[in-house]
């Protein structure tokens, strides 16, 4: 087979995994990368759910893979898309221009804006973060401390910020904020001796194999409180504090509780970059305004379009082992694809 | 607090208010309780910012509090406002302005409710040429009085006489914002802020001096709750609502309370008075209570208004105190008089609250 | 399904009300009804999504639904769209036609708000009107209202009011005519069915409980649903 050109847009879980799968197959693949770190999301976090494995240990993983095959451009961004005869251009923001014969879209997602969530506080209130937030914490600092420096007794922790939630326009669920939730509750209450942790949620999704193991875990090793309902409303007091809002739905009363810090567990929404791209290159977008592949059961990695392949959360909220199935489901395909127009353009 | 982070969401909500030629209609619980904060709302546009405003003699009760006792059915309802809206058509104007809460709420909600469903806007334009021979056009711009007055606060502030501040320690006063529920939410991009951060009101006190105070129970209800006040066996939910409130802003140390709604000032200025005779305790400095005030009379305040023109005399918590830390001046033999300056009699004393004679 | 959930069904506003609950409780959390009575706002939204027919009977004959202050806190937040204070105004009116109001001590009201509001509302063309308010049946308003009402004419006098009189103006005598176009618009849309109904059914109810019945605010019945509280309305008791 003549030597055939991949060029993958997004370097985190799935473009690293599409990118070093291709590249064994002989492919020369171009891998674009709009920051200067390869990693996406999974690169800013400390450790991953269920195991709490190190993040670095996938990333680390991933990007080792990659062979000389693999051309890296990192800082880098796509201008513009064109399609000539059966091959794309991509014109790039150094003004270089890709060659490639199939294209696939890794751009991932982008973390809700929790400050859209008003009565939560994010951006007004000091001591309510999100889970992007307090990743960083562990991974960064390795200590927690609230606003005002103080050792948090109390941690609270919001399912559903963002998801499932028709005032912010986003009607799904975005599949790992629960388990994350468990892992971080579980990681600050080993983190801080006595503090007291609590979920307040509307379904616990313990859909992985042993998730319902870590949330096992929180409950009889940690102590973890489990309050049944959906935060209605959270307020800084004076003492920095957050006052919050919530029915304990399975008790059937209303409660207000004090927390030394509120944990938001944003939602997954469409990145920034798969909207320029849905731009640029005509694509459709579902209710969700996720990318709508072609089948989301038969053909969940191809478009409409011949030579134009999706992979990753790009189409839908997914855990890591997700994205890396579903890079390697859209390698299939591309092979597919190039040995095809390979035969026919014999 | 991060301050910044609400300046955000203000901007996200506005909305269009019109520039001038206003059809007004009357609050009832307004006229019963605050009788001089329509006039001075009236007399502030018309005199101090020259504004064509017109109330016709004809309008009615929205029927909002009757709806919302749930005596009066929907329908009625919607064809009483299509009849002040019939009002406001044979006037030649377009832009309706309420000055109640509770109806501006209802009228969102009516005209939302033609919008999804044109054939109820059919039948109930049918029933008002039915009952009454009148046909009506809907408003081009419906807004409630404080926006209007939010709208033209840098206007006010540059005729204003006074400032926000107490003049014996020269700091902004501090006040509390308190937005009827109807004002924003049940319909958030109606309401300029939203409906978590309302900024109709924290407008008007930042650009008038004065610094606004935000406590955990501020979107608390008033508790008026329509039938949990009128009937009188329901009225411990009501008092309590406000108490909640009071019990939430007595850290913070309020100064005044600034509402836009008719009905809440008046609950807040009651109840204060009645948690008073009942559990001894008040609330604000020394016994006082915490002077609440509508929007209107802030603004005749500001511009320099005689405090009894405004009805600061119907108030059952003193405002002295606050006027004598702006620095307004008044005259205490004057605050009793009737309205051709005969002398009518004085209030009863209560018995904790110190009241101002 | 049932009768009564197919006449929920016929108002416009039920459906607006109730899209489908996911029992998540953020309209509890913040409402304050649920606060200080023994109520709650999703409990309302999953029973009526139960089109249980029992169930619903019961909840329209009970103290249940009159808890609610209609101030639509719970319409800011429910993720599903949601409102169960509109819920509540729809629950009420059927209730109230179909007479169950007169079974729970809080539905009773309903007539003490016909004979002032109601009554108001066409008698005068005002929602209130401060005379009737009298500082005996609300001493919560404090000696100025009674200075106030005492006065009333020299007091609203004070603002420019033409109080009682023609014209614009604070409380002006809204005419006869305006009037009598407020009623044709009750008597075409079922006001006027609803106030009778209201009437009707709680004269039965009186005539029940042994209490005696007649116009205005003074009778035994009137008195008894104004004033009476069973005390058993707070968030522990049952």
């Amino acid at each position: 087979m003549m030597e055939k050109k991949v060029a993958i847009i997004g370097g985190g879980v799935a473009g690293l995994e599409a990118a070093s799968s291709l590249a064994a197959f002989g492919i020369e693949v171009t891998l674009i990368e709009k920051e200067d770190q390869l990693g996406g999301h999974v690169g800013q976090w400390d450790r991953l759910f269920p195991s709490r494995r190190p993040a670095k240990e996938i990333t680390g993983y991933l990007t080792e893979k990659l062979s000389e095959k693999v051309s890296i451009l990192t800082s880098t961004e796509v201008k513009k898309i064109e399609r000539s005869g059966n091959a794309w251009n991509i014109l790039l923001n150094n003004s270089r221009i890709i060659v490639a014969d199939a294209l696939l879209l890794a751009t991932g997602f982008d973390l809700f804006e929790a400050r859209k969530k008003e009565e939560y506080g994010y951006g007004i209130y000091d001591n309510v973060i999100t889970s992007a937030d307090l990743e960083k914490k562990f991974a960064l600092e390795g200590k927690i401390r609230n606003a005002q420096g103080k050792v948090p007794e109390r941690v609270g922790f919001v399912h559903c910020v963002g998801s499932r939630d028709e005032k912010v326009g986003n009607l799904y669920c975005s599949r790992v904020c629960c388990v994350t939730a468990v892992k971080q509750a579980v990681e600050v209450s080993e983190m801080i001796t006595g503090c007291e942790v609590f979920c307040f949620y509307m379904d616990l999704r313990m859909f992985g194999l042993d998730f319902e193991a870590l949330y096992k875990e929180a409950q009889e090793k940690w102590g973890v409180h489990f309050i049944r309902g959906r935060l209605s409303e959270a307020f800084e007091n004076q003492d920095g504090s957050v006052l919050v809002k919530v029915e304990d739905t399975l008790a059937g009363r209303p409660l207000k509780m004090k927390v030394d810090l509120l944990v938001l567990m944003s939602g997954m929404v469409i990145s920034s970059g798969t909207k320029e791209l849905v731009d640029l290159l005509g694509l459709e977008t579902d209710e969700n305004r996720f990318l709508q592949p072609a089948d989301r059961q038969l053909k969940a990695n191809e478009t409409g379009i011949p030579g134009l392949f999706l992979a990753g959360t790009c189409t839908s909220p997914k855990s890591i082992d997700e994205t890396i199935a579903d890079a390697r489901a859209a390698c299939i395909r591309i092979m597919a694809y190039l040995n095809q127009s390979a035969v026919s353009s014999q | 607090m991060n301050i910044e982070g609400k300046k955000i969401i203000w901007k996200e909500y506005q909305k269009e208010i019109a520039e001038d030629d206003y059809f007004y209609v009357r609050s009832c619980v307004r006229q019963s309780f605050f009788p001089g904060s329509e006039t001075t709302f009236l007399r502030i546009l018309r005199e101090t910012l020259g504004k064509n405003i017109t109330e016709h003699p004809f309008h009615t009760t929205c029927t909002g509090i009757g709806y919302h006792s749930d005596i009066v059915p929907y329908e009625t309802t919607m064809t009483v406002i299509a009849r002040q809206f019939a009002l406001m058509t044979e006037s030649g104007y377009h832009n309706y302005v309420p000055s109640c809460i509770t109806s501006f709420g209802m009228y969102l909600e009516v005209l939302e409710t033609w919008h999804h469903f044109p054939e109820v806007e059919k039948k109930v334009r049918e029933l008002l040429k039915k009952a009454t021979g009148k046909e009506f056009e809907k408003p081009d711009n419906l807004v409630h009085a404080s926006d209007i007055i939010y709208k033209f606060r840098k206007e006010i502030a540059e005729k204003s006489k006074f400032r926000l501040i107490n003049r014996f320690t020269g700091e902004p006063l501090r006040i509390v914002e308190h937005i009827g529920c109807h004002y924003a939410k049940m319909f958030p991009s109606k309401g300029i802020g939203g409906a978590e951060y309302p900024h109709v009101l924290v407008g008007l006190i930042e650009e008038w001096g004065g610094e606004v105070i935000d406590y955990p129970e501020r979107r608390h209800c008033c508790g008026f709750g329509f039938r949990q006040y009128i009937v009188k066996a329901n009225r411990g939910y009501s008092i309590a609502c406000s108490q909640k409130k009071f019990e939430s802003m007595k850290p913070y140390r309020p100064e005044a309370i600034l509402t836009n709604c008719p009905g809440c000032p008046f609950f807040f200025d009651r109840w204060q008075y009645a948690i008073s005779e009942m559990e001894n305790v008040t609330y604000g400095e020394d016994g006082q209570g915490i002077p609440v005030l509508t929007y209107e009379e802030l603004a005749g305040m500001v511009l320099g208004n005689d405090p009894w023109d405004l009805g600061l005399q119907t108030h059952q918590v003193p405002v002295e105190p606050l006027l004598d830390k702006i620095g307004i001046p008044y005259d205490p033999e004057k605050k009793y008089l009737g309205k051709n300056g005969e002398y009518i009699g004085k209030p009863a004393i209560a018995a904790n609250l110190k009241f101002c004679h | 399904m049932g009768r009564l959930y197919d006449l929920l069904n016929q108002d416009i506003r039920f459906n607006e009300g109730l899209k489908a609950c996911i029992n998540c409780g953020t309209c509890t959390a913040i409402c304050p009804a649920a606060e200080f009575y023994n109520y709650d706002p999703r409990i309302l939204a999953t029973t009526l999504q139960s089109r249980d027919e029992e169930q619903i009977e019961t909840l329209l004959k009970s103290d249940f639904i009159w808890y609610c202050g209609e101030c639509m806190s719970c319409k800011t937040r429910c993720p599903r769209g949601n409102v169960p204070g509109t819920l509540i105004s729809v629950v009420r009116s059927l209730s109230q036609d179909l007479g169950y109001f007169a079974e729970s001590e809080k539905g009773r009201q309903q007539l003490a708000l016909k004979r002032t509001i109601g009554e108001w509302i066409l008698n005068t063309g005002y929602c209130l009107y401060p005379k009737e308010i009298e500082l005996e049946s609300h001493p919560e308003q404090g000696p100025v209202w009674g200075w106030i009402t005492e006065n009333l004419k020299e007091v609203l006098g004070r603002f420019d009011a033409h109080y009682n009189e023609e014209g614009p103006g604070i409380f002006r005598k809204i005419p006869q005519e305006s009037l009598d176009e407020l009623k044709r618009i009750f008597d075409v849309t079922g006001g006027t069915e609803r106030f009778e109904k209201l009437e009707e059914f709680s004269r039965l109810k009186a005539e029940e409980m042994g209490k005696e019945f007649s116009p205005g605010q003074k009778s035994d019945y009137y008195l008894h649903v104004y004033n009476f509280n069973n005390n058993k309305h707070g968030k522990d008791e049952h």
